[in-house]
């Protein structure tokens, strides 16, 4: 087969989606399918700006290259799969958030003036044409196919999808919480930082983004801040810690639990996480509290206080992480 | 956002009037709200809302400001000629009506009304209405039209209305103890409320009941509600033999209906022709997990059959009305368990409200996104050599972007 993963890219940045996208081209390849990444910039601002690049999308056309058919597209986030094919599969990552989930919260970018009142519903509206196009929609977790539930009547099946392919390993815990990913407001490490205050635990931050140095500013001597990690660091740091910190608020789904998993440690998230409560469940494969400092000081010191708890979490997680494949996720896309 | 709000609000006796009642809480909730009032200057607002049905007395005013500021229509009835006719003709304003009948069927429209107003051709709004809607002049101003059922939906886009249509549940009332009447019984006991006139059918069910009282002496049809000018329900009761088995009531007030049909095993409400219209009172009776039996028309048609009997309006309604009606009473229980499931799956209150403010939202800034989109749209198109706007919108509007 022909296939096409229409995926949007943010120029700079490079985060769980971007490596998602290389990897289903990859495994589509390694399974002898013609793959290739189709990508457009994207910004999401100022207000309506996302319409415009949604148009962008619904304006390429993907049903043919060099002569030859596409036989099928494979799109992963909002607006990549705003685009027209009569074979298009949408595999939500999540849809753009603002307009939803995050309306009317810090994290939302909609203000009460009626355009902006409209942009959102204009995002709704398209979000329904452009997917209901789709002849299945598949979404990376039940918090995100619970999303497209709620908010635009579609019904999704619960596909999730392996973390990026590395040389996991573990090792004896050395007693830190380990956090990896971009540092944005929405990964909440703030809250894992002003825990540390309230502990005797050491936190180590993998990991660029815009709230660095409020981050930075937050935090005490427990806190190391390691900036941007190669892969054979990355999976070292997994390795030698104690557990691993993921809460950011209502995510949709997160590769870290799975990563996680596969080094065979537990995971430290919290009751409002959303999707990583698919996979943490407390006590059996990591630590669910409160989102709240000294409630996760209290999940860290015990993590990082009961090792041999904490190794047998951890197993149990790899276990499930094992059982998401890239053969299972293909077979559905391409079915 | 601030939105005008126009309806007729209770103490006025409308369907409408109790459907603002119940919607204009929850609405304040989410949007900034100000009721405009009859006679009174337009209040400013980033949208108006205008509540239309087809009591000229209750929405001719609600007509006049749509026609002076165009807003987001809600379209409680299709048939409008009523409504038309009351604030054409009935204003002294002929040529209007003419122009609404020529927007409705061309130079024939305007002929057929040129023989209402000589008195050559009996008044349309009385004889056949629903050949002659006239809700078009009512679309033309419509930035945004609300809808309660698919049926008007159709109907509307057939006449031509070509902007954004959002199909909103009619809201069911919040669910209070209804203490059932303890002054009215029978076995079964069937209430039929509203406006009684031929258009509900009172004719057909009067027979079906009369045949029902032959194998269930014990049933009592209970009627509440004004009897049309020209229906002389007592004479047709005379006939039929059924002084006995019948309670009439005339217009009852909102807590004594609920009680009365509290007290009720089967709710009927008969439609033909249909104006369009949704039933509060059959929302009402699914909110209180009634068995329920309707007209296969419009609106009625479009609630899914495990939840209400519907009668197909044919040469065999009379006796299938009394079949319909003897089984619901047999069946009471497990249809209005589906009632009350579906009432509240589809006609929640807070859904409904959701679902207005998103609708206003859209509409109050729609038109300046979609200009804006536009404009960037063909601001870059025309850097290379590509200047057909039209094109470029139409392009825009068929991949959904735009509205």
């Amino acid at each position: 087969m022909r296939v096409v993963v229409a995926a949007p890219q943010v120029p700079f940045v490079r985060g769980g989606a971007e490596v998602m996208a290389e990897d289903l081209v990859n495994a589509l390849r390694a399974r002898g399918h013609e793959a290739e990444l189709v990508t457009m910039p994207f910004k999401w601002y100022p207000g309506a700006r996302v319409l415009d690049q949604a148009f962008l999308w619904r304006l390429a056309d993907l049903t043919e290259s060099d002569g030859r058919a596409i036989d099928r597209v494979i799109a992963t986030k909002f607006p990549a799969y705003c685009v027209r094919h009569p074979n298009k599969v949408a595999w939500v990552l999540h849809q753009f958030r603002q307009a939803y989930d995050y309306d009317r919260t810090e994290l939302g970018q909609f203000s009460e003036e009626p355009f902006d009142r409209a942009t959102r519903h204009a995002v709704e509206r398209l979000d329904k044409v452009a997917l209901g196009e789709a002849r299945r929609v598949f979404a990376t977790s039940r918090n995100v196919a619970n999303r497209l539930k709620r908010f635009n009547d579609i019904d999704a099946e619960v596909l999730p999808h392996p973390p990026q392919t590395l040389d996991y390993r573990t090792a004896e815990p050395e007693g830190y919480v380990f956090s990896v990913g971009r540092l944005d407001r929405a990964k909440r490490l703030d809250l894992l930082i002003e825990a540390a205050k309230h502990g005797s635990f050491r936190v180590v931050i993998a990991g660029v983004g815009p709230d660095e140095e409020r981050l930075r500013g937050l935090a005490n001597g427990n806190v190391e801040f390691l900036g941007r990690v190669d892969d054979a660091e990355l999976t070292d740091l997994y390795g030698r810690c104690s557990a691993v910190y993921y809460a950011p608020i209502d995510e949709d789904f997160g590769m870290v639990p799975y990563e996680a998993f596969l080094a065979e440690k537990p995971v430290l998230t919290t009751t409002d996480a959303g999707g990583p409560l698919e996979v943490v469940e407390d006590r059996r494969t990591g630590v669910v509290v409160a989102p709240d400092a000294e409630d996760l000081a209290r999940g860290a010191a015990y993590l990082t206080g009961h090792v041999d708890e904490a190794k047998a979490w951890g197993r149990a997680g790899r276990s499930i992480a094992e059982r998401v494949t890239w053969d299972a996720c293909v077979d559905a896309l391409l079915s | 956002m601030k939105v005008a709000y126009y309806s007729p609000l209770p103490p006025s006796r409308s369907g409408i009037a109790d459907y603002s009642a119940l919607l204009l809480p929850a609405l304040r909730e989410r949007v900034d709200v100000v009721v405009a009032e009859q006679g009174k200057r337009a209040p400013s607002a980033d949208v108006a809302l205008y509540h239309v049905g087809n009591d000229p007395d209750a929405h001719g005013w609600i007509v006049d400001a749509l026609h002076k500021r165009p807003g987001v229509v809600v379209l409680h009835e299709y048939v409008l000629h009523h409504l038309i006719s009351g604030i054409t003709i009935g204003r002294g304003d002929g040529r209007g009506y003419l122009d609404a009948m020529e927007r409705e069927l061309g130079v024939a429209g305007r002929l057929l009304g040129l023989g209402v107003l000589d008195n050559l051709l009996p008044l349309l709004w009385e004889t056949q209405p629903e050949r002659f809607p006239l809700a078009g002049t009512i679309l033309d101003d419509a930035r945004g039209l609300i809808v309660h059922s698919d049926f008007v939906a159709r109907e509307a886009r057939r006449a031509g209305y070509g902007g954004p249509l959002w199909r909103i549940p009619h809201p069911a009332w919040p669910m209070h103890d209804v203490t059932p009447a303890d002054d009215v019984s029978g076995d079964p006991l069937i209430g039929c409320f509203g406006f009684l006139n031929m258009n509900k059918r009172i004719p057909e069910l009067l027979q079906a009941f009369a045949s029902l009282r032959e194998t269930r002496p014990g049933a009592r049809l209970l009627l509440a509600g004004a009897a049309g000018e020209r229906f002389d329900l007592s004479r047709r009761l005379e006939r039929l033999g059924l002084r006995d088995g019948i309670t009439r009531l005339d217009y009852v007030p909102e807590e004594r209906m609920w009680s009365l049909m509290a007290a009720c095993d089967v709710l009927v409400n008969l439609r033909f022709p249909t104006m369009g219209e949704t039933s509060g009172s059959v929302i009402r009776g699914l909110s209180l997990g009634k068995a329920i039996v309707v007209s296969d028309v419009g609106w009625f048609s479009e609630i899914p059959c495990e939840v209400v009997l519907k009668v197909l309006v044919d040469d065999y309604e009379v006796p299938m009305l009394e079949a319909a009606l003897g089984f619901a009473a047999d069946h009471a229980a497990e249809l209005g368990a589906n009632a009350r499931a579906y009432v509240e799956r589809e006609h929640d209150l807070s859904h409904v409200a959701d679902a207005y403010a998103a609708a206003l939202e859209s509409a109050a800034g729609g038109d300046a996104v979609d200009d804006a989109v536009l404009w960037r749209i063909a601001e870059a198109a025309a850097e290379v050599g590509i200047d057909d706007v039209a094109a470029l919108a139409r392009a825009a509007r068929e991949s959904g972007i735009i509205e």
